[in-house]
């Protein structure tokens, strides 16, 4: 079947649009977790949406608008165990983790069972994006790259050396808490549009790849993008191509360019 | 009258429930050149993260350039170096110029974004300290010594009338080390920068700067190196020998008889 | 004297308690599915108690036991599990506890279990790797719901020869209903516009669709819903439905149905459920869904969406 056939199909526009726009934005964020080994909040998170879930399921109120504050709240969490508690993000990650699988297992149990799925519900499929999704993937990812730019050199420097970076009068806590909150709010979008798996592959992968061989800061944030968006767009078509399932294309797209990467400063180290 | 640059009035801070530093009060005026020396522990560092607003809460005042810390918003005014960041790793993508520019943040509005007058800048002190052509090179690659400069570079590329230096010379070998005191002579005498050097080095900072504050939880001694080496306090303190190989590193002849040599 | 008639005054006394005491002792059934559920609550009813491991609203090929589940199955009777490629955790468990006192019965007894039927895919692929596993949902062929419900009476009875006649009665006029609802399907999807099933949700209705002589397809390529579809299917699905001039897509139970709406979307079709009665919500349980009365709604819903008489 030809390529121009298969752009007819309205799920497969709708993959490609919405698919590059969150691989932009989940890479973009991604750069910043993994310097400072947050790098796993991604699944640390969709673990937070599960108990939220349950928790608006039995509460009987829109999973939706209830899982967004807590899953923030959580990320809040996340963010003060690494500056009270000191652990480092992994840990700090892992706390948050457990306990909102936990929480979710719970209170499934207590009440007896759903009337759906809660897997289901919460985890979407990059094949299966509604229309309202496509723009809810638009809006997010224009309000928080936006965002990102703006506060592109605050992050940097945060990024860099924390200390300095408030001996230079740069708000260090109100610029965290924003960032942390900006990831949560991504990760349970997101989520729902193209499912836990892409979304933490595609916050890792593209930035550990971009650090393999870009040679400066802006270069790590390009290489990161592109690599994103055209793991999302070769995985849509080599998925269709060889019948495969499409967000694990991706995730696997995703390793053969880290892998490339690593090769080619391999080699160009020796 | 002209402003000090940092006055401390009766400086207390407490960490889990012991106290680091204790009634702390002195201050510092323009082209001051001091050594913040103690032994480890002593909460000299404590004191320069307290003086650039990194720990609260403290008990007692501090001024900086006349305001209380809370008010204080020209922190393009100071510039620090810390003693080793934790990201300037093989693992860290930036380049040289993006650390440096980083420098320039603290003067810039939101959003802080360089433009062509910044990054000249940037091309000037990274000129000024013989590094225009590690401009692009990731900070990851280059030696501990390269990694210094960088860190002094963006210090001072915003012009700082007062600068704090974290224990500057452990991993530098004596070369580095000379030629790093050199710039901070220059700043000092030249450009009459007020600057505070945090070292455990107590012998040596006595040849460089004017004025040795030794804090051990208290001020023990505030003063001239001079005054240092013939103080009673500090005979009583530390012991006469301690004192005197202390006053004459020098001569590191064993032999070197007790008594006032001078300083050479 | 005295003693032989105040021995008498009490053996009357003492042969009611034992009967008392025997009707109180209900036979424990733990099932994994709810058909298996349904039908030994219809077989047993009073003379037994009957328990659903499957949590109202979890998805039944993801479920495994937790501890208090295989408590529950060793305190029990009875365990009635469907096959063992719909619970393959089964085996592991077995080994694990003790079988003496409890008798474990695979319902898929004397009943050939089909493979995928829909040529989806590689042909030789699928004749390699479905060698390993086979089509779990058999209770959705109604004749083979007949044949458990005899595997469920005969092992009860073996339990509890005393309710012999009692199951075997309750048994017959389970299997007289399913063979009347057999006969309704029969009737119905033999004059139908449409002989095609499409179906969004994973492959469940391969022997219903095989009795019947209808075509069914699903969007998956597993027997559960664990999988992504590829985008191949979904546009293969997508020019079956407009070749067939299919009006509606079929949507499985308990999942959320996204795939259904993408297809829905891209044709024009309108949706419907298909329920595959594996497990049940928390709502459909406490309004009394039966495992019939699924059926009748699945009939319903195939009568409207294939356009039959």
């Amino acid at each position: 079947m030809e390529l121009t056939e298969f752009f007819r199909y309205g799920f497969l526009q709708r993959a490609l649009i919405a698919g590059s726009f969150i691989a932009i934005l989940c890479s973009t964020l991604g750069v910043f977790l993994v310097l400072r080994r947050f790098s796993l909040i991604g699944d640390g998170l969709a673990h937070a949406t599960f108990g939220s879930v349950a928790l608006a399921l039995l509460l009987r109120m829109s999973p939706l608008y209830v899982s967004i504050p807590i899953v923030m709240l959580c990320s809040l969490g996340i963010l003060k165990l690494t500056e009270r508690a000191r652990i480092y993000g992994d840990a700090a990650i892992g706390v948050v983790s457990s306990l909102g699988i936990a929480g979710g297992v719970m209170l499934s149990s207590m009440a007896g069972g759903f009337n759906i799925d809660l897997f289901s519900y919460l985890f979407g499929s990059i094949l299966s994006i509604s229309e309202a999704e496509v723009y809810i993937s638009i809006g997010l990812s224009i309000f928080v790259l936006l965002l990102i730019i703006f506060y592109y050199n605050e992050l940097l420097s945060i990024t860099l050396d924390e200390d300095s970076a408030k001996a230079s009068g740069i708000k260090t806590e109100s610029i965290n808490t924003m960032f942390v909150l900006l990831t949560a709010v991504t990760v349970v979008l997101s989520m729902k549009v193209v499912g836990i798996m892409l979304i933490s592959a595609l916050l890792i992968f593209p930035a550990v790849t971009a650090l393999q061989i870009a040679r400066s800061f802006k270069a790590v944030m390009l290489t990161a993008s592109l690599s994103a968006m055209a793991s999302v767009v070769s995985g849509i078509v080599l998925s269709f191509s060889l019948d495969l399932p499409t967000g694990a294309t991706i995730v696997l797209i995703n390793f053969v360019f880290f892998l490339t990467g690593l090769t080619y400063r391999r080699i160009v180290k020796a | 009258m002209p402003i000090d640059v940092l006055t401390v009035e009766d400086l207390s801070f407490r960490y889990n429930s012991s106290d680091v530093l204790s009634g702390i009060s002195f201050s510092i005026k323009k082209g001051d050149y001091i050594g913040l020396v103690g032994p480890n522990g002593s909460g000299k560092t404590t004191l320069v993260k307290v003086i650039l607003g990194l720990l609260k809460p403290y008990i007692g005042r501090i001024t900086l350039f006349g305001d209380d810390i809370a008010a204080f918003s020209r922190w393009d005014k100071i510039g620090y170096l810390p003693q080793h960041i934790a990201a300037m790793n093989p693992r860290f993508p930036a380049t040289v110029g993006e650390v440096v520019a980083m420098g320039l943040l603290s003067k810039k509005q939101f959003p802080k974004h360089m433009n062509r007058s910044d990054l000249a800048e940037v091309d000037r002190i990274l000129d000024l300290l013989d590094m225009k052509k590690l401009k692009n090179t990731p900070v990851g690659e280059l030696s501990g010594g390269q990694q210094q400069r960088v860190l002094v570079a963006r210090a001072i590329v915003n012009n700082p009338e007062f600068l704090i230096v974290d224990e500057p010379t452990d991993a530098l070998d004596p070369e580095m080390r000379d030629r790093f005191f050199d710039i901070m002579q220059t700043l000092n005498k030249e450009k009459k920068v007020a600057i505070v050097i945090v070292t455990h080095d107590t012998g040596n900072i006595g040849r460089y700067t004017s004025k040795l504050l030794y804090v051990d939880k208290k001020i023990v001694f505030y003063g001239s190196f001079e005054d240092f080496c013939t103080s009673r306090e500090i005979t009583q303190f530390f012991g006469e020998f301690a004192q005197h190989v202390i006053c004459h590193r020098h001569n590191q002849n064993p032999n070197c008889p007790p008594g006032d040599h001078g300083t050479d | 004297m005295t003693i032989t008639i105040l021995t008498f005054l009490f053996f009357p006394a003492c042969g009611k308690n034992e009967n008392i005491t025997v009707k109180e002792k209900k036979i424990k059934v733990v099932t994994t599915i709810f058909p298996l559920y349904d039908f030994a609550r219809q077989i047993g009813r009073e003379r037994i108690e009957v328990n659903l491991l499957l949590p109202p609203g979890v998805e039944a090929h993801a479920f495994e036991p937790r501890p208090a589940d295989i408590k529950r199955i060793q305190d029990a009777d009875i365990f009635l599990f469907t096959n063992k490629f719909m619970e393959p955790w089964v085996a592991g468990l077995l080994k694990g506890i003790d079988t003496r006192s409890l008798t474990v019965i695979d319902t898929s007894q004397g009943i050939i279990l089909l493979q995928r039927s829909d040529n989806h895919g590689d042909e030789e692929h699928a004749h390699t790797h479905e060698s390993a596993t086979a089509d779990p949902h058999i209770w959705l062929d109604l004749s083979n719901a007949m044949k458990m419900v005899d595997t469920i009476a005969s092992q009860l009875i073996a339990k509890d020869p005393q309710g012999k006649e009692f199951y075997l009665k309750n048994a017959d006029e389970y299997k007289k209903r399913l063979e009347e609802l057999d006969k309704k399907y029969k009737n119905t999807l033999a004059h139908c516009k449409n002989r095609v099933i499409v179906h969004a949700g994973h492959f469940a209705f391969g022997y219903l669709a095989k009795r019947y002589g209808i075509t069914y397809m699903s969007a998956y390529k597993g027997f559960s819903p664990d999988a992504e579809p590829t985008p191949k299917r979904l546009v293969e699905i997508t020019k079956i439905v407009r070749r067939y001039g299919v009006k509606y897509i079929y949507y499985e139970e308990l999942v959320t149905p996204k795939m259904a709406n993408v297809i829905a979307k891209e044709t024009g079709c309108g949706l419907l459920m298909l329920h595959g009665a594996h497990n049940v919500t928390r709502e459909e349980m406490e309004s009394g869904v039966t495992f019939v009365s699924l059926m009748e709604k699945n009939l319903e819903n195939l009568k409207a969406g294939l356009q039959c008489l």
